[in-house]
């Protein structure tokens, strides 16, 4: 069976696709989160607060972001 | 002369493959973008067209021909290459016909693996190639999807449950308009290599090409265009059920189930394990169903589907055998795949016409 399934190969698919699928999805939504809490935050004129959640929905967009350059690389070199 | 004509009809049937592949799964790229009201239909459908044509041309490496990895290539020849396209596309047009979402990588190695045994019988099927590249691989890719969906969706909405539901949604509307293209990239990078391949094949079979040649730049192109064409018309019946039918998606499972679908999908590039998207994009979709409630899901729907699953390989088998079977009581000439290929239209024709009028776009909500 193991001459059958390349077990190596499959073993790092599923670990890298827990991985990433699993901690890309959730820095988006940190990134929605970072968006609403300094909307909310502005309102409330609580600036330096807001100014947080400003910088972690930027980090996490641009995670995000890199991490979709990253698949299109994974793309064209495989 | 004779094998000339064969070959163009082989360049021909992979071609009109190639468009079926691009309405029949490229549905389930853009299905979730639409149904959660992420992108208007025309739009998804048309931006996934366009990226399904670049993906085409992102990699031109010819991916792990079919034929070479579970028959022996010693018993392909373009009848045989022939015949297989005929139940591939057959099979794609039955389950395209019902809503179901299978996958075209299957049918063509059903269709193949079928023609080919008809050809030279069951000596002629890699046993070891079909389990470990295609059978492992499609009960992992659906499971794969549905774990990582549903674990997604669960931290996603300990995130963002307590936030505007108004600016939440329309955060993940922009977010799938991303994972959808990245989607509609990997399919356009994988699925039109599949057409090369077997146009490729069908060459150097013909010995038009030689064994370890590249696919040539017109093969590229229509290959490209074929996927790209098939694509803008857009496979209504799959996109409902993939985007409506199995849940009742929102922005946030929509998106979680895209990122779960890119991401399993660029993985097993990666890594070389071979994943079909369709089994990989509904698992994630059901995924992200049953991560925020089992019973989100219509398991009836799914039954179907995964019923579809396990009847593509054999069924495409089948008719591929008959194809071949048909082909070849008119001897080894252009006839029979000529009189094969003109039934089969007819038939294709009447389904696609009957069947098409039926359909109807999904809106967006």
């Amino acid at each position: 069976m193991a001459v059958v399934v390349e077990t190596k190969e499959l073993l790092q698919t599923v670990v890298a696709s827990l991985v990433a699928g699993v901690g890309i999805t959730v820095v988006f939504s940190v990134a929605i989160w970072g968006v609403a809490r300094f909307a909310d935050l502005s309102r409330n004129e609580r600036t330096l607060a807001a100014g947080g959640a400003a910088v972690l929905a930027g980090l996490a967009v641009l995670v995000t972001l890199a991490a979709v350059a990253f698949g299109i690389v994974v793309m064209s070199s495989s | 002369m004779s094998s000339d004509v064969i070959l163009v009809i082989v360049v021909c049937t992979a071609l009109a493959f190639d468009f079926t592949n691009g309405f029949h799964d490229t549905a389930n790229v853009v299905a979730t973008s639409i149904s959660t009201g992420a992108a208007r239909p025309q739009v998804a459908i048309g931006m996934a067209a366009l990226l399904n044509f670049a993906g085409a041309f992102i990699s031109i490496s010819v991916a792990a021909t079919v034929a070479n990895d579970v028959v022996n290539s010693g018993v392909v020849t373009p009848t045989v290459v022939f015949a297989g396209l005929i139940g591939a596309i057959a099979w794609n047009l039955i389950t395209w016909s019902f809503g179901l979402p299978s996958s075209s990588s299957h049918a063509l190695i059903g269709g193949v693996v079928g023609s080919a045994v008809a050809a030279a019988g069951f000596d002629a099927v890699i046993a070891d190639g079909l389990v470990g590249k295609v059978l492992i691989p499609a009960v992992i890719a659906p499971i794969l999807a549905f774990t990582v969906a549903g674990i997604a969706i669960g931290l996603v909405y300990r995130v963002v449950g307590r936030q505007r539901p108004g600016l939440v949604t329309r955060g993940f509307r922009y977010g799938q308009v991303v994972s959808g293209g990245l989607l509609a990239l990997a399919h356009g990078t994988n699925d039109a290599q599949k057409t090369m391949g077997i146009i490729t094949l069908a060459l150097v079979a013909n010995g038009t090409l030689g064994a370890d040649a590249d696919p040539p730049l017109w093969v590229i192109v229509s290959s490209a265009v074929a996927i790209a064409l098939g694509t803008y018309s857009g496979g209504w019946r799959i996109i409902r059920t993939t985007g409506t039918r199995i849940i009742k998606m929102d922005a946030a499972q929509g998106f979680s189930a895209q990122g779960a679908g890119a991401t399993v999908i660029l993985a097993s590039t990666h890594f070389g394990f071979p994943l079909s998207t369709t089994h990989v994009i509904n698992g994630g979709v059901m995924g992200a169903g049953a991560g925020k409630r089992v019973s989100a899901v219509r398991w009836g729907v799914a039954g179907n589907i995964v019923t579809a699953w396990l009847l593509t390989l054999p069924a495409a088998a089948a008719i591929g055998a008959l194809a071949y079977g048909a082909t070849a009581i008119f001897g080894s000439g252009a006839l029979g795949p000529v009189l094969v290929s003109l039934m089969s239209l007819s038939l294709i024709f009447a389904i696609f016409s009957r069947r098409s009028r039926q359909g109807s776009p999904v809106p967006a909500g």
